[in-house]
């Protein structure tokens, strides 16, 4: 699929076959799609756990849910536990004097072995270490950028994925993860049993509504011949019509299947 | 058969109209009231009482939020009560979410099990 495509067909999916497997290869493709995303200190920021809901125990199952999330959960046949690591700073200094000599971190831009032990790691990166604050930030951000291209790697490979917030408690116990991995999100995949474009892309407000231009306040002014050519190439769909009947019998109708309330 | 006291609740005429139970044939609804009408008196409150025990409020500021621990004590009473109703399968999974229903549409976010079958 090409790339303006996927990202216009993505949609957060509620409703997953529950009986149809994911491929562990299509799995895979989605975690190197997260294992090649930008980062900096080229640090493994994003860390995640796959789990086949089938084979988790009941119990297990049921501890990872909240009254929040169980429908989805029951429903997808694979969930993504996404963290982030507050250990990134852990040999920084060596992957970037590697990226140094590899030509990765040019010395046309300043980069040397003496910039990286004198002043990033020490003045830098030491200290970001130790602000639990921004650690938090630097590790959400980079690990959302992992997040956001499997998600998308899941879009390309025809399956359904949803992001949501979990039961961190829970999971920490099942999963077993460490102290240091920041819970990020969890990551649903299956192949949908709604209609895949859920009935039309979310509504969204214009470009200049939150992108300016030189500075705030000087909205960015859209170019109605790209507006055009991304419809035409599929990152901008039809909306989701104001009239919801349509996507309601849907729902009605996966409610039927599913057993769940109305 | 629907407890009288059941339909004249605030949070049930809530349930109504937000989930046209009325717009429901008269077996669908009475079936759907009946479900919520023994629930609440197995569980010893009305229906009103039930979306209460639900949302607690901040001692310090009053402010009202949704128990988690409390939700799920529902659906431990739901899977309790479909199991002393003999129900089985897919109808254990809808009857128990006729309960869920009304708690939704009174404001309460649960969800509950599901029919994979």
């Amino acid at each position: 699929m090409e790339f303006k495509q996927v990202v216009g067909n993505r949609r957060t999916i509620r409703f997953f076959d529950p009986n149809r497997p994911v491929e562990p290869e299509k799995i895979q493709v989605m975690l190197e799609a997260a294992n090649r995303a930008s980062r900096a200190v080229n640090a493994d920021f994003a860390k995640a756990i796959v789990c086949y809901r089938d084979e988790l125990t009941d119990e297990v199952r049921e501890q990872l849910k909240t009254p929040t999330t169980t429908v989805q959960i029951d429903l997808a046949p694979v969930t993504i536990f996404w963290y982030g690591d507050a250990t990134f700073v852990n040999g920084a200094q060596d992957r970037l004097k590697e990226l140094v000599d590899l030509g990765a971190l040019p010395v046309t831009h300043g980069w040397t072995h003496p910039y990286v032990d004198d002043l990033v790691y020490p003045q830098v990166l030491e200290p970001l270490s130790k602000d639990q604050l921004a650690t938090t930030w630097a590790v959400s951000v980079e690990a959302g950028l992992a997040i956001a291209q499997a998600m998308l790697a899941g879009v390309d490979e025809g399956l359904g994925v949803g992001l949501h917030a979990f039961n961190a408690a829970g999971a920490k116990e099942v999963l077993k993860v460490p102290d240091h991995w920041i819970p990020m999100w969890i990551l649903l995949v299956g192949y949908p049993a709604e209609d895949a474009k859920g009935g039309g892309q979310r509504p969204r407000r214009p470009l200049s509504e939150s992108y300016y231009r030189g500075q705030y306040g000087n909205p960015w002014t859209e170019m109605p011949e790209v507006t055009e050519r991304l419809k035409r190439e599929g990152m901008i769909q039809d909306p989701m019509p104001a009239d919801a009947s349509e996507r309601m019998r849907e729902i009605k109708g996966l409610a039927e299947r599913f057993g769940l309330p109305t | 058969m629907t407890d009288p006291d059941t339909e004249s609740q605030g949070s049930v005429r809530q349930w109504a109209a937000g989930a046209g139970l009325d717009h429901d044939p008269a077996e669908a609804r009475e079936r759907k009231l009946g479900i919520l009408s023994d629930f609440c008196a197995r569980v010893g409150k009305q229906p009103d009482e039930l979306v209460a025990f639900c949302i607690l409020r901040k001692k310090a500021t009053g402010e009202r939020f949704l128990s988690v621990k409390r939700r799920e004590a529902v659906n431990d009473w739901l899977d309790k009560f479909a199991a002393e109703q003999g129900w089985t399968g897919k109808e254990a999974v809808v009857n128990a979410n006729v309960v869920r229903s009304f708690l939704i549409h009174n404001g309460v976010f649960i969800q509950g099990r599901v029919w994979r079958g």
